[in-house]
């Protein structure tokens, strides 16, 4: 029996139309929660227990997304600055106190937050969902009146690019459909839909494109597993949550062509025999999601999304899903478990995503950067694709250098580029600056020293030390601890931890704990020595691959720069 | 159990909680509140609703906590319930979703019960039920396409003046269906106490000696006089709904009562006082004093469970041990034992009436494994059930009929228990008592999760009395708004034999028209306002109903 | 079925068998703390870690599927310094009181931070972050100190009671575990079934009517069958002293196993409440053998010893039968006792007395 001392109120009308408004799906539970932020500036208790009433969950459910997510909260707030603290705004000095100070407090709530993606802006910020930066302190008062920085001109190439997927790059307007098409955005979809499905896999396969996510697996084989599953349906879903320190290449592709993006899932839809697509898009990257959500409709409006695509009889989906603030949900698994309304927590693999993904149906998640390479691909060819480079890894890859260098950011070569010539792409090392180490690939990736300069990279470059990753290289001088610099790292990752393993839950925050200490020249005897016990066991024991890479900026900075630990810890 | 004996030959319930919740494709809960009447068998619905995906349709009126879980949910008016199962069978014969190889090998009667079904198209049916047509071809559906359907009830069957029909209509339904003696369907009455099944099993009916053996036959009463050296004559006794009015009508002056507390679980509280107050002896064997024990004579301290060793028999005829963990409190003594000293006096001074050579004339018992030797040689079912089996670890559920019998899980799997099933032709009757102009509100009892019968145990429990620590009555929003009820105010709830007063609580899960209370609390309890109009056959009475007013106490 | 290997040993195991049933099926201890088998397992607190050869990293052993070849060590160096360090970061988090504890003695935590001499470091948060016996729940005692995360009340709750109470919040260091929008126990729903205490591996979910009552080694175990309804649950009544304490639940019920609802687990007080008759009771008019007074002193009650009371009851239903005949006696036996029990009054109605006016509430 219902418990007599607990009375239950009728769910606030409010609420029961917002769960109506998204079909009171229970796997639309953030989704109503951000509506009802949007609205209050905050979620109460009361609030949360009526959405999971009127979707038809638990109270616990609603209770444990909305303190999941970081930039949802249960007070309410009338405006939020939220300063980004990731390592490359970080050099930059970054400060929340410096911030608070500054602004208006009756109507700003200032905040940390994990990196913001905006790492060619640094220092960056978020004003409620709008991106600013590079943005300081002393900008606070232009913040309020609405003015927001600018974003990085990447129209013109740097010498030495190799442009594909950034090749429309500030030449058509991204907003414009007409200009796309103008451009040739969706002749590869036209040459996919005159293939079978199988050719279309057989030529992506062919063209030996690696997911762009770091991780490197065949694309192309992937889809065949997803094509393989007998059960219907089967989903595409695009890995947008961007959300590592040091990359944001999927933004810049999304905001300068979203319309690549579509192709790219139409044609993976097509092939896999999909029929509908989510986007999952980080919540900071709310402009990109109405970029992508206006490009939808103006594609939905020109048949190219929607029921029987220009008479081929295939049919196709893209919804737009944001997110609300969590790095674990660029893990694959976990954000299928945020699609489907839950706590963005890795599920237990295998199975795979390609035989039970989203909604447990067979689901192919690929990384922006790989949708993006696909309409290439089917335009002009695996062949072509693999005579981008005279490396064995083929195709081109965006990078993104930042930094002390000259001139940081954006840009597209062919695989196979060495440190030093990624430096070299980034203008060189800024003025006064001596290179002292590197963090390879993002946050997970190695941080090397000068000795592994002239190493190519790729994909399995990681196993000689220095790593490809995402692509993203943090270029730091003589004036950087490395100790420092590690303790921001697992600063990131303590805070974006999911909590689900005792590895990873205890072994980020109590090696944080350390960190803070040593760079704080405040180190004890046997500190070193309980770090590489927390590295080792946070690799060996995690749950999933947040826990798991970890240790690899911890063991190549303590390997790399062991003196400079041995020295914080006396 | 009557309803079931006369469709099978046998009346309990066919199947095991553990097939039912693993196997049935789906379930239909008609006159149960199993969450909170069996809450661990509710469970067991809820993780084959939610993990197996089940299909859940539950009948009653109220919005009972596991509807939360149904795929339907027929709000059928009180006492309607036989007009609505023939109304399902009548959809079910019109679509030709009945199994007709089930009707023509296992079971007899047929025409002359579709007949009557045929009385019942779906619309006569909504009018009488309330319940929407498109709701009854949804539920008939559900039930039909999802094979088997385990049909499970409670009291919310039984306590009604047609409680034996409703019994046997649920039975023409399995039968109808084919659902009857596989895994995961039959009939699945919930036995409401601890040990009802195994009281019943033991001849503690006026009608049955133990394994139900008729006090009417012949046979069965030369058994006994065989077995005892003594016995009874071969007319059938007095339920105790007799007994209590038997005494003002001089019939009954004398009662020896075990653990019970009829001034709470009786119908008609008043007339049970007057009752009790007017008998020349009344011994009770309790552990507490209760609400009956101010008119007893003689009250003797039994032990409660934790001091006693025996068996219960559960509701799926599952025989299991009692075992005794504390000493008994005070000067008590075990129940057996002051039985067996009762018997011993009367039989010591009147030696003449039993013949002393027969095997089980004494009363010598060295304790409760030797009454159960006993029981296996006089209880067919009950043969092979032995403590030395359940303490080794067998899990034996009747019938077992030999010491290397290893019970019996299932009942009718080969043939139903009389060899065919038999359709009875069952027509709706309306309850004893509707609502009119003075008592506009249909009144139903039962109890509450956290509560239970008489109270006389719960209300002793620290932590379930803090949880729900008053009689409560459940009262629809809309009625409450009638009332000028603002949620705070107690209400006064009369019927024509009695009054009772309590905190009302504000709910839709009962609809309009309808009050809700319960009989946890001597202060306010239901029994006071209830009707003792009793089935025909099995004398159970029409808890379940009655018509009442509902005022506010300022 | 498929060849592995398991600590050098050949071993067949059935296709689909994780790791853990292997070893456990071949007498092999892989601790566990997440797991339990009545629970979705989901890799959580990865004390069971593993080595299988050829793998990067650890396998948790209750999620992981043997197959063809598998090479398997449950107890190599590297693992064993692994679950070690598991453990001492679940300690640093976890209140240093066994002595005052109440689950201390069986708490699956204790238990391995002994066998694995796993040191509480200095460091972590020690028993201050979360209010102690922070719910108002009348049965359940809630210390989240003392919670390791492994979510078995949250899976105990969805899967064995299907209510729903408790989720888990927040995340990384900060998580926790919450009941409904992080409410009370009650608001949240909660039907006090007490599965969450069952299920619970450490001291974070305790019942609170027993609390400091007894430690685990001084209990008795008595496993018997439930007195309320007609489900037939088995538990473990615990005693000290001659005294119910508690209620447990026996893993080896036949119908119910681990679950049990509020009454069967917490509504055993009454067995020794103070209203117990222990004495037999007569009126006193019996003992004066005056006639039947219901008014004033004749209708008091008198303790007496058993022989008097019991002679007077015989003589009186021997009257009733010598003055009225044998079907003026009504015999109301009971549901709620043995079955022993009701045929001896089946055998005294119907052999001693000569009427078959006997029944019992099964109506009612």
């Amino acid at each position: 029996m219902t418990n007599k001392k607990i009375k239950y109120q009728p769910i606030q009308p409010e609420i029961l139309e917002l769960a109506a408004a998204h079909g009171n799906s229970p796997e639309a539970v953030l989704e109503v929660l951000n509506d009802i932020q949007a609205e209050h500036g905050g979620l109460s208790r009361q609030r949360i227990t009526d959405t999971a009433r009127a979707l038809g969950l638990p109270a616990h459910r609603a209770y444990g997304i909305a303190t999941f997510y970081s930039m949802l909260s249960l007070e309410e707030r009338k405006q939020v600055l939220r300063v980004c603290d990731g390592p490359v705004c970080w050099l930059k000095h970054a400060s929340v106190d410096a911030w608070k100070k500054k602004m208006p407090a009756d109507d700003y709530t200032v905040e940390r937050t994990s990196c913001l993606g905006l790492c060619d802006r640094a220092p960056a910020v978020l004003v409620d969902d709008e991106q600013a930066g590079p943005a300081s302190p002393r900008d606070a008062s232009r913040v309020t009146r609405g003015w927001r920085g600018g974003p990085t001109d990447y129209s013109k190439p740097r010498r030495g690019e190799l442009r594909v997927m950034t090749a429309l790059i500030g030449r058509i307007d991204p907003d414009s459909i007409d200009d796309a098409l103008s451009h040739g955005v969706y002749d590869g979809l036209q040459s996919a839909l005159q293939k079978t499905p199988e050719e279309v896999i057989a030529i992506v396969e062919a063209s030996e494109l690696q997911g762009r996510g770091g991780a490197g697996f065949p694309v192309g084989r992937k889809w065949k597993f997803v094509a393989a599953e007998k059960r219907t349906p089967r989903y595409i879903v695009c890995n947008a949550d961007e959300s590592e320190p040091l990359i944001f290449k999927d933004r810049v592709l999304i905001e300068t062509n979203p319309h690549q993006l579509l192709e790219g899932l139409l044609i993976a839809g097509y092939a896999c025999g999909a029929s509908e697509a989510w986007i999952y898009i980080r919540g900071e990257y709310e402009s990109q999601a109405r970029r992508l959500e206006n490009a939808i409709q103006q594609a939905e409006a020109k048949n190219l999304l929607g029921e029987n695509i220009l008479g081929s009889g295939f049919s196709f989906k893209i919804h737009v899903h944001r997110g609300a603030g969590a790095y674990i949900c660029g893990e694959e698994t976990a954000l299928i478990e945020s699609l489907e309304g839950k706590r963005g927590e890795p599920r237990l693999r295998p199975p795979f995503p390609p035989s039970y993904g989203f909604r447990g149906q067979p689901t192919a998640v690929n990384n922006v950067e790989s949708f993006c390479a696909v309409p290439h691909i089917l335009k002009n060819g695996a062949d072509w694709w693999k005579s981008l480079t005279g490396y064995t890894t083929a195709g081109t890859k965006v990078y993104m250098v930042l930094g002390h260098v000259k001139n940081p950011g954006l840009f597209e070569a062919p695989f196979g580029l060495t440190l030093r010539q990624i430096i070299k792409m980034g203008g060189g090392m800024a003025e006064g600056s001596k290179f002292q180490f590197a963090l390879c690939g993002g946050a997970a990736g190695t941080i090397v020293d000068k000795s592994l300069m002239d190493v190519p990279l790729d994909y399995a470059s990681s196993q000689k030390g220095i790593s490809l990753g995402a692509g993203a290289f943090l270029i730091c001088d003589q004036s950087v601890s490395p100790v420092a610099f590690l303790r921001e790292l697992l600063h990131f990752f303590a805070a974006e931890s999911c909590g689900k393993c005792t590895p990873c839950r205890v072994g980020t925050w109590r090696s944080l704990e350390i960190l803070n200490r040593l760079a704080a020249g405040e180190g004890r005897a046997g500190d070193v020595e309980e770090l590489k016990a927390l590295s080792a066991v946070m690799l060996d024991s995690s749950f999933c691959g947040l826990g798991q890479s970890v240790p690899i900026p911890m063991n190549s900075a303590m390997k790399n720069f062991g003196k400079a630990f041995e020295e914080a810890e006396k | 159990m009557a309803g079931l004996a006369a469709s099978f030959g046998s009346g309990a319930m066919s199947n095991s909680m553990d097939d039912v919740a693993q196997q049935a494709k789906a379930f239909f809960i008609i006159g149960s509140n199993t969450t909170e009447q069996h809450p661990v068998f509710g469970t067991m619905l809820r993780r084959a609703v939610r993990f197996r995906g089940a299909k859940l349709v539950v009948a009653d009126p109220r919005r009972i906590d596991i509807t939360e879980f149904a795929t339907l949910h027929l709000r059928q008016k009180p006492g309607t319930d036989i007009a609505l199962v023939n109304g399902l069978m009548n959809i079910i014969l019109e679509k030709g979703w009945e199994d007709k190889a089930f009707i023509e090998e296992r079971c007899e009667n047929f025409d002359e019960f579709k007949a009557t079904v045929m009385n019942y198209p779906p619309e006569k049916v909504s009018e009488i039920t309330g319940v929407p047509v498109e709701q009854l071809y949804e539920a008939a559906q559900i039930i039909a396409e999802n094979k088997p359907t385990a049909v499970i009830w409670a009291m919310g069957i039984t306590q009604h003046i047609s409680g034996v029909r409703n019994v046997m209509d649920l039975a023409n339904f399995q039968m109808l269906l084919g659902y009857m003696g596989k895994p995961g369907g039959g009939v699945n009455p919930l036995r409401g106490q601890n040990n009802v099944q195994g009281a019943c099993d033991m001849g503690g009916l006026p009608n049955v000696y133990p394994a139900y053996q008729p006090v009417t036959s012949e046979e069965a009463q030369a058994k006994f006089q065989k077995a005892w050296g003594a016995t009874s004559n071969l007319k059938v006794g007095a339920v105790v709904t007799e007994m209590m009015p038997g005494i003002l009508e001089g019939r009954t002056h004398a009662l020896y009562i075990l653990g019970e507390d009829p001034v709470m679980s009786d119908p008609d509280t008043h007339h049970i006082r007057k009752a009790l107050e007017a008998i020349d002896f009344l011994v009770l064997q309790e552990i507490f004093p209760s609400e009956t024990s101010a008119y007893a004579d003689v009250l003797l301290p039994g032990v409660s469970f934790a001091e006693k060793t025996g068996t219960f028999t559960n509701t799926e005829r599952r025989v299991q041990m009692v075992r005794k963990a504390i000493p008994t409190q005070g000067d008590a003594r075990d129940d057996w034992w002051i039985t067996s000293e009762i018997a011993k006096r009367i039989l010591a001074a009147t030696p003449q009436r039993v013949q002393p050579e027969a095997p089980f004339a004494g009363w010598e018992y060295r304790d409760a494994s030797a009454i159960m030797d006993e029981i296996n040689v006089v209880t067919p079912s009950y043969a092979g059930i032995t403590h030395a089996r359940l303490e080794k670890g067998e899990r034996l559920q009747w019938p077992c009929p030999a010491k290397d019998h290893p019970g019996t899980p299932i009942l009718h799997t080969k043939a139903l228990s009389r060899g065919k099933g038999r359709f009875m032709p069952i027509d709706h009757v309306p309850p004893a008592e509707e609502p009119t102009e003075d008592y506009p509100f249909v009144l139903s009892t039962g109890r509450v999760l956290y509560h239970w019968h008489g109270g006389q145990m719960t209300r002793r429990a620290k932590g379930l009395l803090e949880i729900y620590s008053e009689a409560l009555i459940e009262l629809n929003p809309d009625d409450a708004a009638r009332l000028g009820l603002n949620g705070k105010n107690r209400v006064r709830v009369t019927s024509r034999r009695g009054s009772i007063e309590a905190q009302a609580w504000v709910t839709d899960r009962v609809p309009p028209g309808m009050v809700y209370a319960n009989f946890h609390f001597p202060e306010a309890s239901a029994n006071e306002l209830t009707i003792a109009a009793l089935d025909p056959v099995s004398k159970i009475p029409e808890y379940k109903v009655a018509a009442v007013k509902v005022e506010l106490v300022r | 079925m498929v060849n592995i290997k398991i600590n050098n040993q050949s071993v067949q195991a059935e296709q689909g068998q994780t790791i853990l049933d292997v070893a456990r099926s071949h007498g092999l201890d892989i601790p566990t703390l997440c797991y339990h088998k009545d629970l979705s397992p989901t890799g959580n607190c990865r004390m069971c870690v593993v080595e299988v050869k050829g793998g990067r990293f650890l396998s948790a052993a209750c999620v992981t599927s043997v197959w063809e070849g598998m090479e398997i060590q449950t107890h190599s160096e590297k693992v064993m310094k692994d679950r070690k360090l598991t453990l001492e970061m679940m300690l640093a988090n976890h209140p240093q009181d066994c002595i005052t504890c109440d689950v201390s003695g069986e708490c699956e935590l204790q238990d391995l931070a002994y066998e694995y001499k796993a040191v509480a470091p200095s460091w972590g948060t020690k028993g201050t972050r979360y209010p102690v016996d922070s719910d108002p729940n009348p049965f359940i005692r809630v210390d989240m100190n003392r919670c390791i995360l492994c979510r078995r009340c949250v899976e105990a709750c969805a899967e064995i009671q299907v209510r729903d109470v408790w989720g888990v919040a927040k995340r990384g260091f900060d998580e926790v575990i919450v009941a409904g929008a992080g409410t009370s126990m009650l608001e949240a729903r909660c039907e006090s079934c007490g599965q969450c205490v069952a299920y619970c591996p450490t001291g974070a979910l305790s019942n609170k009517m027993n609390y400091g009552m007894a430690r685990a080694h001084q209990v008795k175990k008595v496993t018997t069958t439930c007195a309320y309804c007609g489900v037939g649950c088995q538990f473990d009544l615990l005693v000290k002293n001659d005294k119910v304490i508690g209620v447990q639940s026996n893993p080896d019920a036949p119908v119910n196993g681990m679950a049990l609802c509020v009454k069967g687990r917490y509504g055993y007080d009454y067995i020794h409440h103070p209203d117990r008759v222990k004495k037999p009771r007569v009126r006193r008019y019996l003992l004066d053998g005056g006639k039947k007074n219901r008014e004033g002193s004749p209708w008091d009650w008198v303790e007496t010893e058993w022989e008097t009371a019991l002679d007077i009851t015989a003589k009186k239903l021997m009257e009733a039968r010598d003055n009225y005949g044998a079907d003026s006696i009504g015999v109301l036996t009971s549901a709620k006792c043995t079955n022993e029990e009701n045929y001896l009054m089946n055998k005294l109605a119907r052999q001693v007395l000569g009427t078959n006016n006997i029944d019992h509430c099964a109506r009612l």
